[in-house]
C-alpha cells in the first residue's frame, strides 16, 4: 500500500535543488514584460491621465489606460468576477492602489521604469479608511451571487434564553485586516496563437480562471488554456482571477508578442486579495452546570463600497457546541479597500477565535476547565441539518492533546505559574471545518511500460497534493509510486475540483481514486478475456493487481504483469476517466474535519511578547493518505494562525485607508525563531460515509481555533484578556 | 525604479570626484537599504556611486582603540571586537538576517533611512523625502515611530541597532571630502528634525564616511544590547537599550544609556546615566535609571506603550551587567 506510508514529495528534489520551474520561470521566444500602475489615491477619479512620457521612454510597446483599453466583453457579474468591474473600466477611482495603466515594454526594468513615468492628475475625494469610520453604513449585505450562508438566523428565542442563564457574557471581538502574503507573488504570462490564448497564471484554479479570462476577452472557453504548474504559496489569493491577468492578455494582444507580468509585493498585498477587518460581538449565556443556554453572534466587516462581500465569520457560532439557541446577524460596511479573497481559514479563522475566545471566558466565569465545558456541549448531531455527524472523534482529540501536551499540570487560575522571569500559561480550543465538496475529474492511464500517470487539472500549491494523488493512484492500480507520473494544473487536463477549500483530498482525490481502480478493471477484463493471459477465464472481480502485476486473489502465483499484459495485446496503454459527484455522500450524516488545539505561552514580565514555546494539535480528518505531508500541512496551518494571532496586521493609514505595511519586512509573518515546538497528530478512522477512500480535507481545520488556543494561554498566563489580533506587546503592559 | 548613471571608482579619491561633481550623486554600499528607495522611488539619484570597489573594509586595532572600516560588514566576526565591545557585537547581531548583514556596511547601517512608513511610500505626503510637504504620520498611524527628539514635521524613528551600541561607546565617525578629513561623534551625525526633517545627517555635500573610530574606555568591556521587537528576530526595535557601566570599587563611575527605535536619531539618555553615578549598580539604582531614561519622552497615544518598553529594555540591559 502506498496511501499510508510518509512518502516524501514527488517533486521535494526540485524544489530544493531549484529545478522547479513556477509561472514567473517560464519563458517563451520573444517574451516582454508588463508592469501596472497604481492609484496614489483611495478614492475619486482620474482627471487627466498624461502616459507621453511612458510611451517615449526606452523600450516601451504600449500603454494602456481607460483612455485606449481595447473593450471588455460580457459583464463581471455573468462571469463572477472578482470586482463588480473590469480593470481600467472608467476613470473612477474606488481603493488606493487600483490599476491605472500597464505598460508593456523589452525588460521587465523598462516596464517598471515606464509605469512610474505615467503621470495622474487626480481628483481626490475622502475616503472611508477604516471599519470604526464605515460602521455607520453597516448593513445586511445583499449578495452578489446565491447566499453562500445565513446571514441572518434565530433558533430558540436566543434573547429569552440569555435573559434566563445563570451567567452571561458580553464580549467584543476584533480582528485587523490579514494578507496571504504568499512568497510567490502572483503572475500571469500570456501568449496568443492566433484566436487562442494561452495564460500561464498563478493559480488554485485553472479550470474557474478559464471562463472568467474567455468571457472577459470574447472568446470561447475552449479557445483559452490556462496553466498552473506548481504555486508558492497563495492560501487564497489564488482563487480569483485578478486584474493583472486580464491586462496581460489584452497587453499580449496589442503588443504581438507574449507578455509577463508579475506585480510587484507592494501590489500582492494590495490588489490581490486579503481578509477585511472584522468586528465580532458575541454574547453568550450558560448555567452554572455548565450547559450553553445560547450564543448571539453579530459580525460587521468591512467590504470594498461598490459591492457587499459578507465574511462568515458566524460559521462555527451554531455547528459546533450544543445549544439551545442561537442568534447569529452578519452585517457589512462599505470602506474604500481593494477586493477581498478568500483566506484560510474562511469564516472559521476568525470566527473560532471569537467562539474558542467565548468559551474560555464562560469557562473562568463558571469555574470550569475549559475542556470539561466543551465536553459538558458536545454536539453529536448537526444542529441546523439534523443528521448525525460522521467521524467526529472531537473527544478523542481532546483526550489525546491533553495528554501529549500534559494539561493536568494546568493552574485552575491565571497567574498562577512562573519560570524564572516567565509567566506561563495554558490554552486550549477545539477546531470545526465543515467538509467542503466540488466535482472533480481525472483520468489514469496504465502504459505498456508497466507505469502510470495521473491526469487531472489540480495545481500543486505546496500542500503534497501531487504526492497524496500519485499515491491514491498507485493503490488503485496496484503499481508503485514511484512508477506513477502525474500531470497537473492545465486546462487540458480533466477538471479537478479547485485546490482550494479541503478539497484536493475528498474531491479530486476520490475522482483520482475511481479512474485508477476503472483502469486496473479494464486492464483485468483484458486480461481474463485473452487467451493468452494466465488470467483468463477467471471472473475479472478475482483479479488483484500489486507490485504493477495482475493477479488471481485465490491463487496469488497465477498473474502477469502489466506490461505483459498489453504489450501482447499491442495496446500502448488504457486509460480510464474518473468523477467525484459532490452530492455522493451519504445522506444520512453530516460531514466536517474536527481537531483539539492545545498551546503554552510564556511571557517574560519585564519585556512583554508571546512566546508559543510548545503547541500540540490533534486532528480527526478521516483516513491519512500520507503521514508526512500531513504533519508538514498541519504544522504549516498552525504556523499560519500563530502569525495570525500574533503579529500579522495589514496596518492602514486612518486618514486614507492606504496599506502601511505592503512589504514583508513590516508584515510580520512568524520566522523559525518564533516557532517552538509543534507536536501534530491524528485520530485516525477512516471517513468511508464521506469519501471511499476515508480520508477528508486538511489544509483548512488546522489553521482554526489556534488564535484561540493562544489567546487563552495569553489569559491563563497574566491575567490578560486580549480580544482583538495581533496579540502584540502593547497590548500586554504592566498595569 | 528611474534611471540612473552607475559609477564605481577604484580609489577614495576618485569617489569624492564623482560624488562632488554631480549634485544628485548617492553613495551605494551593501545596498540592503538604499535599493528598496530606489525601487519604491523614494531616492531617485542621477548618479550611483559604488563604493564597494574601496578598500575600506577590514579592522585595524591599536592601543586606542579599533578603526572600522565604512565598508566592514555587519556580519564581522572578530573575537577581539566581541571581547572589546560587547555591546557593539550583540546589537549588529541582534540586526536584520544573516543575509543582510552579510552585505550591509557599517557606513551604510549608519546612514541608512529612517524606518516610517510615511517617509518610505512615496504616495503620503513626508518632508524629510520631500522639503516642505508637511508630514502625513502626524495624523497617521504612529505606533511604531518616535516619542523622542520628534518635531510637528517629523516622527520617524532611526532604525539601526549598530549606530545605538556605537553611541554608547563614545564612537567617532571619519569622513573625507575635497576640504580633508573630519571626525564628526556619533551622536552629531544624525539630525534632530527639527523644522528641517529634510537634513538628515552632519555631513556635507560631497563627503563620504569612510570608518568609524570606537576609543578605548573603561567601560567598553562591561557593556551589553537589548533589543524588543514584535518577533523573536528579523525585525526592527521597538524600543532598544546599549548600556555601559565603568564601575570602581561597586561604585558606577561613568554610564552610557542609549536608546533606539524611539527617536530619530540614537538617543543618549543623559538622565539615566546620571541616575547611575556615584551609585552602586544594584536594583534600586536600575529601577532609578530605567524611570530616568524615560524623561523628555513626548509620545502620542498610539506609541505611549514604548515608554514602558523603554523602561523595559534599560532595566533588563543593566540587569544584564548586574549579573556579569
Amino acid at each position: 500500500m502506498a496511501i499510508g506510508r510518509p512518502l516524501s514529495r514527488v517533486e521535494a528534489r526540485d524544489k530544493v535543488t531549484g529545478a522547479a520551474r513556477y509561472t514567473a520561470d517560464t519563458r517563451l521566444p520573444g517574451m516582454v514584460y508588463a508592469a501596472l500602475m497604481s492609484s496614489a489615491v483611495s478614492a475619486g477619479r482620474v482627471r487627466a491621465i498624461d502616459t507621453a512620457r511612458a510611451e517615449a521612454a526606452p523600450g516601451v510597446l504600449a500603454v494602456i489606460t481607460h483612455l485606449n483599453r481595447p473593450q471588455w466583453h460580457s459583464t463581471p457579474a455573468a462571469l463572477r468576477y472578482v470586482e463588480t468591474r473590469f480593470p481600467l473600466a472608467d476613470e473612477h477611482i474606488h481603493h488606493h492602489g487600483q490599476y491605472l495603466a500597464v505598460v508593456v515594454a523589452g525588460t521587465r526594468e523598462q516596464a517598471a521604469h515606464a509605469a512610474g513615468l505615467v503621470a495622474v492628475d487626480y481628483e481626490t475625494r475622502p475616503a472611508v479608511p477604516t471599519l470604526d469610520a464605515a460602521l455607520p453604513d453597516a448593513h445586511q449585505p445583499v449578495w452578489r451571487f446565491e447566499p453562500e450562508f445565513p446571514t441572518l438566523l434565530a433558533l430558540g428565542d436566543p434573547e429569552a434564553r440569555l435573559a434566563a442563564a445563570d451567567v452571561r457574557l458580553d464580549l467584543e471581538y476584533r480582528t485587523p485586516y490579514n494578507s496571504h502574503a504568499p512568497m510567490e507573488p502572483n503572475a500571469t504570462l500570456a501568449h496568443w496563437d492566433g484566436g487562442s490564448l494561452t495564460v500561464h497564471e498563478t493559480s488554485q484554479q485553472v479550470h474557474l480562471d478559464r471562463p472568467v479570462i474567455a468571457g472577459a476577452l470574447g472568446l470561447p472557453p475552449d479557445r483559452v488554456r490556462v496553466v498552473s504548474t506548481l504555486v508558492g504559496g497563495a492560501f487564497g489569493n489564488k482563487t480569483a482571477v485578478w486584474a493583472h491577468t486580464l491586462l496581460a492578455a489584452v497587453a499580449a494582444r496589442q503588443v504581438g508578442r507574449p507578455v509577463q507580468l508579475v506585480v510587484t509585493r507592494k501590489q500582492v498585498f494590495t490588489c490581490h486579495g486579503h481578509q477585511p477587518p472584522i468586528i465580532q460581538r458575541l454574547r453568550v449565556g450558560a448555567n452554572r452546570d455548565g450547559t450553553l443556554q445560547a450564543i448571539t453572534h453579530h459580525t460587521v466587516n468591512g467590504t470594498p463600497v461598490l459591492f457587499d462581500r459578507p465574511e462568515a465569520a458566524i460559521s462555527p457560532t451554531g455547528t459546533v457546541y450544543a445549544l439551545r439557541s442561537v442568534g447569529v446577524r452578519v452585517e457589512v460596511a462599505g470602506m474604500h479597500m481593494p477586493a477581498p479573497a478568500t483566506m484560510r481559514t474562511p469564516g472559521d479563522g476568525p470566527g473560532m477565535f471569537a467562539v474558542g475566545s467565548a468559551l474560555d471566558e464562560m469557562a473562568y466565569a463558571l469555574e470550569l476547565d475549559p475542556i470539561e465545558l466543551r465536553r459538558r456541549n458536545h454536539l453529536a448531531v448537526h444542529p441546523l441539518l439534523g443528521r448525525p455527524w460522521s467521524g467526529k472523534q472531537l473527544l478523542e482529540c481532546y483526550d489525546v492533546g491533553a495528554e501529549r501536551f500534559g494539561w493536568e499540570r494546568r493552574a485552575p487560575r491565571p497567574r498562577m505559574m512562573r519560570d524564572g522571569a516567565d509567566w506561563v500559561g495554558f490554552g486550549m480550543s477545539s477546531a470545526q471545518r465543515l467538509e467542503h465538496h466540488a466535482a472533480a475529474r481525472a483520468a489514469v492511464e496504465i502504459r505498456d511500460d508497466g507505469s502510470a500517470e495521473v491526469r487531472t487539472a489540480a495545481p500543486e500549491i505546496g500542500t503534497g497534493n501531487l504526492t497524496t494523488l500519485t499515491q491514491i493512484a498507485a493503490d488503485g492500480t496496484g503499481i508503485a509510486p514511484s512508477q506513477v507520473d502525474i500531470r497537473s494544473g492545465d486546462t487540458t487536463l480533466p477538471e479537478s475540483a479547485p485546490t482550494s477549500g479541503s478539497r484536493t483530498t475528498g474531491s479530486t482525490g476520490t475522482a483520482v481514486h475511481l479512474a485508477a481502480l476503472r483502469a486496473r478493471q479494464a486492464a483485468a477484463r483484458l486480461a481474463v478475456a485473452d487467451p493468452r493471459s494466465p488470467l483468463h477465464g477467471l471472473p475479472a472481480e478475482r483479479v488483484g493487481a500489486a507490485r504493477g502485476r495482475l493477479y488471481d486473489v485465490d491463487v496469488p502465483r497465477r498473474g502477469e504483469t502489466y506490461r505483459d499484459l498489453l504489450r501482447r495485446n499491442g495496446r500502448r496503454s488504457i486509460v480510464e476517466q474518473g468523477f467525484h459527484d459532490p452530492a455522493g455522500a451519504d445522506p444520512r450524516f453530516a460531514y466536517a474535519t474536527f481537531g483539539a488545539h492545545f498551546t503554552e505561552v510564556r511571557i517574560d514580565d519585564t519585556l512583554r511578547r508571546v512566546r508559543v514555546t510548545r503547541h500540540v494539535g490533534v486532528f480527526a480528518v478521516g483516513r491519512v493518505l500520507n503521514p508526512k505531508t500531513a504533519r508538514n500541512q498541519a504544522q504549516g496551518g498552525i504556523i499560519y494562525a500563530l502569525g495570525g494571532a500574533l503579529m500579522e496586521d495589514l496596518a492602514t493609514d486612518p486618514v486614507t485607508g492606504r496599506f502601511i505595511a505592503p512589504a514583508l519586512t513590516d508584515y510580520h509573518v512568524p520566522v523559525n525563531a518564533d516557532v517552538g515546538d509543534i507536536d501534530v497528530s491524528f485520530v485516525e478512522e477512516p471517513d468511508y460515509n464521506a469519501h471511499p477512500l476515508g480520508a477528508k480535507g486538511l489544509g483548512e481545520v488546522v489553521a482554526v481555533g489556534v488564535h484561540a488556543s493562544i489567546a487563552n494561554a495569553v489569559y491563563h498566563a497574566i491575567g490578560i484578556r486580549v480580544r482583538d489580533l495581533p496579540i502584540t506587546p502593547d497590548k500586554l503592559l504592566r498595569p | 525604479m528611474d534611471t540612473f548613471e552607475y559609477k564605481r571608482p577604484g580609489t577614495v579619491r576618485e569617489a569624492l570626484r564623482l560624488i562632488a561633481t554631480h549634485p544628485d550623486a548617492e553613495i551605494i554600499a551593501g545596498g540592503t537599504d538604499l535599493v528598496t528607495l530606489l525601487r519604491d522611488r523614494v531616492r531617485t539619484p542621477a548618479r550611483l556611486v559604488d563604493i564597494n570597489g574601496l578598500p575600506l573594509d577590514g579592522l585595524r586595532w591599536s592601543r586606542d582603540g579599533v578603526r572600522i572600516g565604512a565598508l566592514c560588514r555587519n556580519a564581522v566576526d572578530d573575537p577581539r571586537l566581541a571581547a572589546a565591545y560587547p555591546v557593539l557585537v550583540r546589537a549588529l547581531r541582534s540586526g536584520a538576517s544573516p543575509q543582510i548583514r552579510n552585505r550591509a556596511t557599517f557606513g551604510g547601517n549608519l546612514l541608512q533611512g529612517v524606518r516610517c512608513p510615511y517617509f518610505r511610500l512615496p504616495e503620503f505626503a513626508c518632508g524629510r523625502r520631500e522639503p516642505g510637504t508637511g508630514c502625513a504620520a502626524i495624523e497617521g498611524d504612529g505606533r511604531l515611530l518616535g516619542i523622542f527628539g520628534t518635531s510637528a514635521a517629523c516622527i520617524a524613528v532611526h532604525p539601526s541597532d549598530c549606530a545605538v551600541a556605537l553611541l554608547a561607546l563614545d564612537a567617532t565617525v571619519v569622513v573625507e571630502g575635497a576640504r580633508g578629513t573630519r571626525r564628526i561623534p556619533v551622536g552629531d551625525l544624525h539630525r534632530l528634525p527639527g523644522d528641517t526633517p529634510h537634513v538628515e545627517h552632519a555631513l556635507r555635500d560631497g563627503e563620504l564616511v569612510v570608518a568609524v573610530e570606537v576609543p578605548a574606555s573603561p567601560f567598553a568591556a562591561r557593556s551589553t544590547y537589548v533589543k524588543f521587537r514584535e518577533r523573536a528576530s528579523y525585525a526592527f526595535a521597538l524600543a532598544s537599550a546599549a548600556v555601559a557601566v565603568h564601575s570602581e570599587r561597586g561604585v558606577v563611575r561613568d554610564a552610557r544609556v542609549c536608546l533606539g527605535g524611539v527617536a530619530p536619531k540614537p538617543w543618549r539618555a543623559h538622565t539615566a546615566e546620571s541616575a547611575l553615578r556615584g551609585r552602586r549598580l544594584d536594583a534600586a539604582a536600575i529601577e532609578a535609571a530605567a524611570e530616568a531614561a524615560t524623561a523628555g519622552a513626548a509620545p502620542r497615544p498610539d506609541n505611549a506603550y514604548k515608554v514602558e518598553l523603554v523602561r523595559g529594555v534599560v532595566r533588563r540591559a543593566l540587569t544584564e551587567l548586574l549579573v556579569k
